[in-house]
């Protein structure tokens, strides 16, 4: 380690801790001092410090030793006592104020964070203030009577040559009166060394008085006389080029007249006279008294003798009182003596001897109780050791039990405490423990608030350049420390403090400490009036979502109140309230693509496309016209570039959170534009955008938004508690050119204006226009060409409904606008669900809606095929003369129709051209989406059967429940559609269902008679021309004046013509199948009559009901059912007639073998038999009738059957003729097979033995695939069929 | 249970993830804060011991005024800190093992990305009633 005395600390010691001079002077040499700006001590102060005094010092021990440097302290007299703490205190306020206005003008720049490389370069950064600091506190305890450095080893008499007598004003002079209390009440002795100086100046005349008066001294009081002269320039001019008075002087006004009438003679005088103080007197005379006071402490206290001694003698003294000084010692007591002696070795550098003093007498005041004293001496012991660099150990203990002691004494020994702790800290830091230095300022902290506040500063220095810097603690005390500066109204220190602490804190995610620290520092900066410093550092804790409600509330109304303060018009970049979601940017705008609602918006780009694929010119084709045109208008730079047009608003959808338990409120939302108009295009473009990157462009843009090419939206809205809020802004460009959206802004709680730049990097847009955004970049996305005028057309479906039952059916008009003079045309219409929606007639616009489905006109017939040639195409295209301009509204109806059950999105686009061909856009679109909800209502279902008695007719059972929970339906009519069909009811209506009423929930059954009337396969064509004709059966009241609808006129066969479509797809289309149309009408639901509501009509439809034969083979058998037969005269032989049938397309061959067994159980055996004979299967099983039989029974049937019928059970009838018949049948047609039995006793027989073999015959022309996934073989029973024969008498 | 108790998961990287006043005594509003700092100031020091010792749990390591810091350190260096004024060294124990039990079962969630704030409200639960059954 380095020489002690060379570290701070050292120099420390070696500056305070040295002899004093007590300086005893008359009233005129302060006079003449005065001319100079400096009192006498002031002027012998430069000369007290001798660097290389080089005297020759023995003390105790017999080896002298050489002392170099030595320092004198000069006090009057009259200072030299307890200083006054409150003027102490005052002036160290004074001091940090001070220290505070000079730093805090320095430290307005932010500091850069501390990170650990840095802390190194950072470690001048303790204020030099400090030192200053802690040596006045230091001296707020001098000249206690506890300690002998501060007693004045020497006094220094001095009288002026123009004192009348001088003589007797040297003894006037030390009168027991004007001495300090320490030399009168005993704590030291009186008799010290006394010297006697006269001054002279020499402005009063020459120094023979002045010598004369110097002999009488030498005369009266011996030696010790000196004459000093001074002011020995005449004029007063001598400049000092290092002034020596400054350091020692605080004012600085008066710096250059200091010394002003000193020349150099004056100050060689001066040092000489100092020099010989020391060397000659002051130094002699202590070395004299520690060798008297080492002998006299030798003979009372050294030598085992002694130590007992005083031990007993101690230990005697138990009794005394307890005073918290403990008992006094007189300066003849050898307690005293010995702390003189060792202050004294300590001042003359002989630490050993101190050391063994102030052990010697630190037992003796512990034994006392005199805790001051034992605290001192332990003080100086710690001292002493860190001077001879003797033991740390030692040293560090002796601090601490002398600081722990003063602290034990209570608020007495306060300031001693505080003046040995900084000695212990800066002991501490002398060896690098700057952790426990930091510990130890940290325990010096006490009440009074601004020291303790300086204490922590000090300590938080210490954590910065211990090794390593630990960082937080460093922050943390710095915080401690504001916090107390501030609570002393040093706001100033507060501020450096904290923003010293924002160093380490910046970025922490602590979130507490960096609001506590932001607020504060913005709070402090706003009590200063640095206003803008104050909104910077408010605006980081706005955002503070994990605080309590009040604090967020105090943060907020805290900052709108400094923003108020300011008085100006606020502008933020930063603002942190409300937080913008960026990444919900979503922009919408129209270039050929136009939208008729909101919700048409989010749809997918590529459902439009999808939708749109047909009507829009493609590219390849578009390249000619549109494209070309546009590439001539659009300069290049800006082709990729979105595009919109002039007086149409660009509209985006953004987020705002608020992140608080509080609701602000937020006005003005706007978006900031910028439009440079095309002519300058380019150029103009690049200006502006240089223009964003400095911060203050706000009040440009405002200026930009204000003229008239823009319009913006301004909204107003608060957004309550952690609320989230979505915002449409829009922007409407007037005149052509590039329109760049640069960002939002907004006013919060109507004082403070926040802005919000997108920043082209970090966005990401979603945009309605999907695949294309991904060639662009992205900040090419907030940027649009903006094309001239173009018509708009704006469409409105009216009116329909959100949600409608099932089966509801409604005419509804679409009415498109356009407000612009210019006209369009060619429009085309395409929409997502035609089952939902499909375009009407012209002509249907103006008619009632139900009744013009009456089938009274022959009308209709002729839109039948008209409509029927528009279905093949999915896109409707309007007629060629329509063309819709200036406003007045284009209306077209729709017909609708709930086909559906659940949520349905109809989507519908509108394709038209403008018709000025020198428009950019040679096109446009417009899209119009509609969410419509279905409710079940009727539930119907048919069962087709065929009819068993008669051929080609059918039994249709409808089941209908009514879903709705509160609707009810009367039925209108039941339509089969088909021209073959026939569908007539069973029974009159009323007898099936007398309250005509379906109420809600309730279901209901009847039966219908379907007949098919179809004449042959011949006369049919092989489509049919008009499917759609057929039969409908009213049932409704009979005799009601209403008319059946016309299931085939336009709508309703449109509307079916999509149905069957649609089903077709979950349907494989059957041949034998049919369609129903149920129409049916709701009650009206105010009225509880029971009486329909005409104007709204529900068509149910069942598509592809199947007429459900299981194969397409029917016969019938036709013959006697009872007969008379005399048996006794000859068996009965009974003709039998077949017809079969053949409802397929295909010829078929049929074969009907008749089997002589009479139970039908016989009968399964020989088919299950015959199965088995193929496949390995034994036992039973259930044959079906779908998989294997075609296959067998084919093959293996004839041999089967001829198989001889078991004798045990013969039969009464046996089936005459061939057993087995065949048969061809064309497609479509009947045949009939003949069939003979005979009968050999009356009974009742069944005739169904027989089985009836069908076989497909592929066509000859081509093999349909639909037919190849049908059966193409089977095999039947018969049925049964009962005969009854009669014995005829 | 102690009076004044706040109880803090700091991230290896010096993130408070999980926070928690779990003290009987009345919240005060400026108490967050200043226990955060004693907390975030006691890091320095947790830096100093933690590799001083093979012990996870680092016993009571640093003090303000009678505010006493326990801490625990994990095989992953995130730090369990309490804050208290009671001294019950043996609860304080068994409450970090619990604690770094249950932080363990967050870590073992797939969908906790190591170093984030923990939002389990199943977790917080835990963690007072431990405070309760120790501090």
């Amino acid at each position: 380690m380095a020489d002690p005395a060379s570290t701070p600390l050292g120099r420390l010691l070696l500056d305070e801790i040295t002899p004093v001079v007590m300086v005893l002077c008359t009233p005129l040499v302060e006079e003449a001092c005065q001319k100079n700006g400096l009192s006498f001590v002031q002027m012998l102060s430069p000369f007290r410090d001798f660097n290389n005094i080089d005297v020759p010092v023995r003390t105790a021990s017999d080896q002298p030793y050489r002392l170099h440097k030595f320092k004198l302290r000069l006090f009057y007299a009259s200072d030299i006592r307890q200083p006054n703490l409150e003027v102490a205190k005052e002036r160290l306020k004074q001091a940090i104020t001070q220290a505070g206005e000079r730093d805090f003008d320095e430290s307005c720049s932010d500091r850069p964070p501390i990170d650990n490389e840095f802390a190194r370069s950072e470690a001048e950064s303790p204020p030099s203030w400090f030192q200053f600091f802690n040596k006045e506190l230091l001296r707020t305890v001098s000249f206690s009577d506890h300690e002998a450095f501060d007693h004045p080893v020497a006094c220094l008499l001095v009288v002026s040559s123009k004192d009348e007598q001088p003589i007797n004003h040297f003894v006037d002079l030390f009168n027991t009166n004007k001495l300090p209390s320490l030399l009168n009440d005993g704590g030291m002795d009186p008799k010290i060394l006394k010297h006697y100086l006269l001054v002279h100046d020499n402005q009063d005349g020459t120094s023979e008085k002045a010598t004369k008066i110097l002999t009488e001294m030498r005369s009266t009081f011996g030696s010790d006389c000196q004459l000093l002269c001074i002011n020995s320039s005449q004029d007063g001019v001598v400049e000092h080029q290092v002034n020596p008075w400054a350091v020692y002087k605080s004012d600085a006004s008066l710096d250059r007249h200091l010394g002003c009438f000193l020349n150099f003679d004056d100050l060689d005088e001066m040092k000489e006279l100092m020099h010989d103080l020391s060397s000659k007197y002051i130094i002699p005379y202590m070395e004299q008294k520690i060798r008297v006071l080492n002998q006299q402490v030798s003979a009372t206290r050294k030598g085992f003798r002694n130590q007992i001694k005083n031990l007993w003698w101690r230990k005697g003294k138990d009794d005394i009182v307890d005073s918290p000084s403990g008992p006094m010692y007189t300066f003849s007591s050898i307690e005293s003596q010995i702390r003189v002696l060792g202050d004294y070795a300590f001042m003359l550098r002989d630490y050993e001897l101190a050391l063994s003093n102030y052990r010697l007498i630190s037992t003796d005041y512990k034994l006392d109780k005199a805790w001051k004293r034992y605290a001192g001496v332990q003080e100086m012991m710690g001292l002493t050791y860190f001077m001879s660099d003797q033991s740390r150990k030692e040293a560090e203990y002796s601090m601490e039990n002398a600081f722990n002691t003063y602290l034990k004494m209570g608020p007495s020994g306060q300031n001693n405490a505080t003046r040995c702790g900084l000695w212990w800290a800066e002991m501490l830091k002398t060896r690098d423990q700057y952790k426990e230095a930091a510990t130890v300022y940290f325990r010096i902290c006490d009440d009074e608030l601004l020291y303790s506040a300086v204490m922590l500063e000090q300590a938080s220095y210490c954590y910065l350049l211990s090794k390593p810097p630990m960082l937080f603690k460093y922050g943390f005390h710095l915080v401690l420390s504001g916090d107390r500066y501030k609570k002393c109204d040093q706001i100033k220190h507060a501020i450096r403090t904290y923003r010293n602490a924002i160093s380490v804190y910046r970025g922490t995610t602590w979130s507490h400490i960096k609001d506590h620290v932001y607020f504060h520092i913005g709070q402090w900066y706003a009590s200063l009036e640095r206003y803008d410093l104050a909104v910077a550092h408010m605006l980081e804790v706005l955002a503070c979502s994990h605080q309590s409600k009040m604090t967020q509330d105090i943060f907020l109304r805290e900052f709108l109140r400094i923003v108020e303060k300011t008085g100006k018009h606020f502008e933020l970049l930063k603002l942190q309230l409300p937080e913008i979601n960026i990444s919900s940017l979503k922009v919408i705008f129209e270039d050929h693509r136009t939208y008729a609602s909101p919700t048409a918006v989010s749809v997918k780009e590529s459902m439009w496309r999808s939708l749109e694929e047909d009507m829009i010119p493609s590219l390849t084709t578009g390249r000619s016209n549109w494209l070309e045109l546009q590439s001539k208008v659009i300069p290049k730079n800006y082709k990729e570039s979105n595009i919109c047009v002039a007086g149409e608003a660009v509209k985006v959808d953004i987020e705002f959170r608020n992140p608080l338990q509080i609701s602000i409120s937020l006005s003005g939302v706007s978006l900031i534009c910028e439009l440079s108009s095309s002519d300058e295009t380019k150029s103009d473009a690049d200006i502006s955008a240089m223009e964003l990157q400095n911060d203050d462009e706000s009040a440009k843009l405002m200026n930009r938004d204000m003229n008239s090419s823009l319009s913006l939206s301004e909204v107003d809205f608060s957004l309550g508690a952690r609320e989230t809020n979505i915002v449409q802004l829009t922007v409407t460009p007037r005149v052509e050119g590039v329109l760049q959206i640069v960002g939002i802004r907004w006013k919060l709680s109507g004082s403070v204006v926040g802005f919000y730049n997108f920043e082209p990097n970090s966005m990401k847009k979603k945009s309605a226009k999907g695949r294309r955004r991904a060639i662009h970049s992205p900040s090419d996305n907030l940027k649009f060409l903006v094309i001239k005028n173009l018509p708009k057309l704006e469409g409105l479906i009216q009116p329909l409904p959100q949600s409608a039952y099932a089966g509801d059916t409604q005419k509804l008009v679409l009415e498109l606008r356009n407000q612009s003079e210019f006209s369009v045309k060619n429009l085309k219409m395409k929409i997502s669900h035609p089952r939902f929606l499909n375009a009407g007639k012209r002509e249907s616009l103006d008619m009632d809606f139900p009744a013009c489905l009456e089938k009274n006109t022959d009308y209709e017939w002729s839109c039948i095929q008209a409509n029927s040639n528009d279905m093949s195409q999915s896109v409707f295209i309007f007629p060629e003369d329509t063309i819709i301009q200036g406003g007045t509204p284009f209306l077209w109806p729709l017909w609708f129709r709930a086909a559906e059950t659940g949520n349905i999105s109809l989507y519908i686009t509108i394709y038209y051209e403008m018709a000025e061909v020198s428009s950019t856009m040679r096109y446009r679109t417009l899209r119009m989406h509609h969410n419509l909800q279905v409710l079940p209502s009727l539930d119907i279902s048919f069962l087709v059967s065929p009819c068993p008695s008669k051929l080609r007719e059918f039994v249709v059972r409808m089941d209908v429940v009514n879903k709705t929970s509160s609707e009810s339906f009367q039925f209108h009519q039941l339509s089969s559609i088909g021209e073959q069909w026939e569908i007539s009811l069973l029974q009159p209506f009323e007898t099936i269902f007398p309250s005509q009423t379906l109420l809600a929930g309730q279901a209901l059954s009847c039966f219908f008679m379907l007949k098919n009337h179809r004449k042959s396969v011949t006369s049919d064509e092989k489509t049919p021309l008009s499917p759609l004709l057929g039969s409908a059966v009213r049932l409704g009241p009979q005799g009601s004046p209403e008319l059946l609808f016309d299931i085939s006129c336009s709508p309703l066969a449109d509307l079916h013509h999509y149905e069957r479509l649609h089903q077709e797809n979950s349907n494989q289309g059957d041949r034998t199948s049919i369609d129903f149309v149920l129409i049916s009408r709701p009650l009206k639901s105010d009225v509880n009559s029971g009486i329909s509501d005409p104007t709204r009509l529900f068509t149910h439809r069942a598509c592809y009901c199947s007429i459900a034969s299981r194969s397409p083979i029917t016969w019938l058998v036709d013959g006697p059912r009872t007969l008379y037969h005399n048996f006794s005269t000859s068996f009965c032989e009974i003709k039998l007639n077949m017809t079969i049938y053949n409802s397929s397309d295909s010829a078929a061959s049929v074969r009907i073998n008749t089997m002589d067994n009479s139970s039908t159980s016989n009968l399964g055996d020989v088919i299950s038999a015959s199965a088995a004979s193929s496949g390995n299967q034994v036992g039973w099983y259930d044959v079906s009738f779908v998989t294997d039989i075609k296959v067998t029974s084919d093959v293996a049937g004839g041999a089967k059957f001829g198989k001889p019928p078991s004798l045990e059970s013969v039969p009464p009838f046996i089936w005459t003729g061939s057993s087995s018949t065949r048969a061809q049948l064309e497609p479509m047609s009947a045949t009939d097979v003949p069939l003979q039995i005979c009968v050999f006793s009356p009974g009742t027989f069944d005739l169904s033995n027989y089985v009836l073999h069908w076989n497909l015959l592929p066509s000859n022309s081509e093999g349909n695939s639909n037919e190849e996934t049908r059966r193409s073989s089977g095999t039947c029973l018969g049925y049964p069929y009962y005969l009854t024969v009669l014995q005829s008498d | 249970m102690a009076t004044t108790a706040c109880f803090i998961i700091v991230s290896r990287n010096d993130i408070p993830i999980y926070e928690a006043e779990v003290g009987s005594a009345a919240k005060r509003e400026d108490a967050a804060q200043l226990h955060q700092f004693i907390l975030h100031a006691a890091l320095d020091i947790v830096q100093d011991h933690a590799w001083t010792t093979s012990a996870m749990y680092l016993k009571a390591i640093d003090r303000f005024n009678d505010l006493v810091v326990s801490v625990y350190v994990t095989a992953g260096h995130t730090r369990l800190m309490l804050l208290h004024d009671s001294r019950n060294d043996d609860g304080i124990k068994s409450f970090f093992q619990e604690v770094h039990e249950l932080y363990i079962k967050v870590l073992l969630n797939p969908l906790y990305l190591p170093g984030s704030r923990i939002t389990s409200s199943h977790f917080d639960t835990k963690v007072r009633a431990l405070a309760r059954k120790y501090l």
